[in-house]
């Protein structure tokens, strides 16, 4: 089960035969197996499967939120725990997990002022000899269409936008690698396309590398360069599917017959995973 | 409500006299030994509010250490609880016993009262961040102390509010409680209400008891008004 896709240089995230199992001796659930995934810096690549299926799992070691059992997993040739530490990668949820008690603004300028000595260990990692500024937060949250928002608290705002607020904390810290769990599960049709949009917008100026957990096959489609379909027991990689459809994806791309054709695919080899399970 | 209640006061003082003093009565002593009631009553509040503050400082350091080292709370939380559910009065002469009858025993009892609800109020609301917040933050790395200090802490307030509308009355109550069992006191409110029923001088006991309810309740709008500055993010105080 190989979802290599093209390298060049140090990959962004690399994972060789992981393996990461739930629990012990005949409760044992095998959550991921023999998972290997190379992503190049700078794509976009979507985990998409059925529950069961190990994504978020798969999300949560890259994170270093786990361990895995077996296998390797680095982040730019380091382990994802030097990789926090050197504030490589920036994590959306679920849920927006901004604090209460700060605004808006203050929610997503806070992590600037969390781990100040990530800047000079990301300068020991090979690829990151260049310092970088720290982007103005205000900005960004106005380009998040946030602008009316700064100094209002999470709680006075809609989902939508406070979805919007976790995902301009994420990008406000530069990562390298973003990493995110299903962020718009929980919103209506309607902003969850209009976050999308808004996604990519972010996305083509920063330019970092994403990896993105859904359970929407056009919402997977439509943002990534790679899908990865994943099956359930035990949890694997059954095949990454390169999307090669022109940028920027606007909402013209849901009109497109070549758009359809890719849902399609990604749909039928989902449906022939779980088959393939059943049997 | 205030008037009826007052009715049934005066009926009952005309009743039974060696129950009830009449409202006149307690009024004039009030008025006419205004400054007595001012010094004890200042007393008192000086005790309960310092007790108040060993213990608070005492709960919270120890909050934070039990948040952090499960090891600590193991070893704490028994002692604890076992510590609250002592009825702290019945300690109370021992204490006296043993430091006197300065303000050393009031401070104590005063403390030990205050000090468990505040424990924990306090871990509680350290511990209950949401796992995706914790999650979030551990992906930068963030230290133990920035944890604490700009999500753990503030995560924690309400709860030390509510922990604090508890314990500010108690206050009040641990100090009239210790003055009274160390007979022989020099001041306080507690001390004028057992030295004034032992003379049988009702309208002093019930001047005395007026003032205390009064200070209660100002100490519990004090709490209030702080916590409607600090928690106005909070769906409790809106």
């Amino acid at each position: 089960m190989d979802g290599s896709v093209k390298v060049t240089g140090t990959p962004a995230l690399e994972l060789r035969s992981v393996r990461r199992v739930y629990g012990f001796g005949s409760a044992a659930t095998t959550a991921l197996d023999d998972v290997h995934l190379t992503v190049p810096s700078g794509r976009f690549v979507s985990l998409i499967g059925p529950s069961g299926c190990g994504k978020s799992t798969l999300l949560r070691l890259v994170a270093g939120l786990e361990q895995p059992d077996g296998g390797e997993v680095s982040v730019h040739g380091v382990t994802p725990a030097q990789a926090c530490a050197a504030k490589l990668i920036g994590l959306v949820p679920q849920s927006p997990a901004l604090l209460p008690w700060l605004s808006v603004l203050r929610n997503v300028t806070l992590p600037q002022k969390i781990n100040r000595g990530a800047a000079g260990r990301r300068e020991r990692i090979a690829d990151f000899a260049e310092r970088r500024t720290a982007p103005d937060m205000k900005e960004l949250l106005v380009k998040a269409g946030l602008g009316d928002a700064l100094d209002k608290l999470p709680a006075q705002l809609s989902g939508g936008m406070r979805q919007r607020a976790a995902i301009v904390r994420a990008f406000g810290l530069q990562p390298d690698v973003l990493v995110m769990d299903e962020p718009f599960s929980a919103l209506d049709e309607f902003t969850r396309e209009s976050l999308q949009d808004q996604l990519l917008d972010l996305w083509e100026e920063l330019r970092t590398t994403v990896l993105f957990v859904t359970h929407s096959v056009s919402e997977a489609v439509r943002l990534s360069d790679t899908v990865v379909v994943m099956a359930p027991n035990p949890g694997r990689i059954v095949e990454s599917i390169d999307v090669d459809l022109p940028r920027p994806r606007g909402e013209r791309l849901f009109g497109e017959r070549r758009f359809h054709e890719y849902e399609d695919l990604v749909r039928e080899r989902l449906r022939r995973a779980w088959h393939s399970e059943a049997a | 409500m205030l008037a009826i209640l007052g009715g049934l006061w005066q009926w009952g003082a005309r009743q039974l006299p060696y129950l009830l003093p009449p409202l006149s009565g307690v009024g004039s002593s009030l008025s006419g030994n205004f400054g007595y009631y001012v010094h004890n009553a200042l007393v008192t509040l000086g005790e309960a509010t310092a007790g108040l503050g060993m213990g608070f400082v005492g709960a919270f350091v120890l909050a934070v250490l039990t948040s952090e080292l499960p090891l600590v709370r193991r070893a704490v939380m028994p002692v604890a609880v076992v510590l609250n559910v002592t009825p702290l009065v019945a300690v109370a002469p021992a204490l006296v016993v043993a430091f006197g009858f300065g303000p050393m025993p009031k401070l104590i009892i005063t403390g030990l009262i205050c000090f468990f609800p505040i424990l924990i109020n306090t871990a509680t609301g350290l511990r209950s961040v949401p796992q995706q917040v914790l999650q979030v933050y551990r992906t930068m790395d963030a230290s133990r102390v920035e944890l604490l200090w700009h999500v753990r802490v503030p995560n924690a307030l309400p709860y030390l509010f509510a922990a604090l509308r508890i314990v500010f009355p108690l206050s009040i109550i641990g100090a009239v409680v210790a003055e009274m069992s160390a007979s022989g006191s020099t001041g306080g409110l507690g001390t004028a209400i057992s030295v004034a029923s032992s003379m049988n001088q009702l309208p002093v006991v019930y001047a005395s008891i007026l003032v205390l309810a009064v200070m209660g309740v100002l100490l519990l709008l004090a709490v209030t008004v702080v916590e409607r500055r600090v928690l106005h993010w909070h769906d409790s105080v809106n």
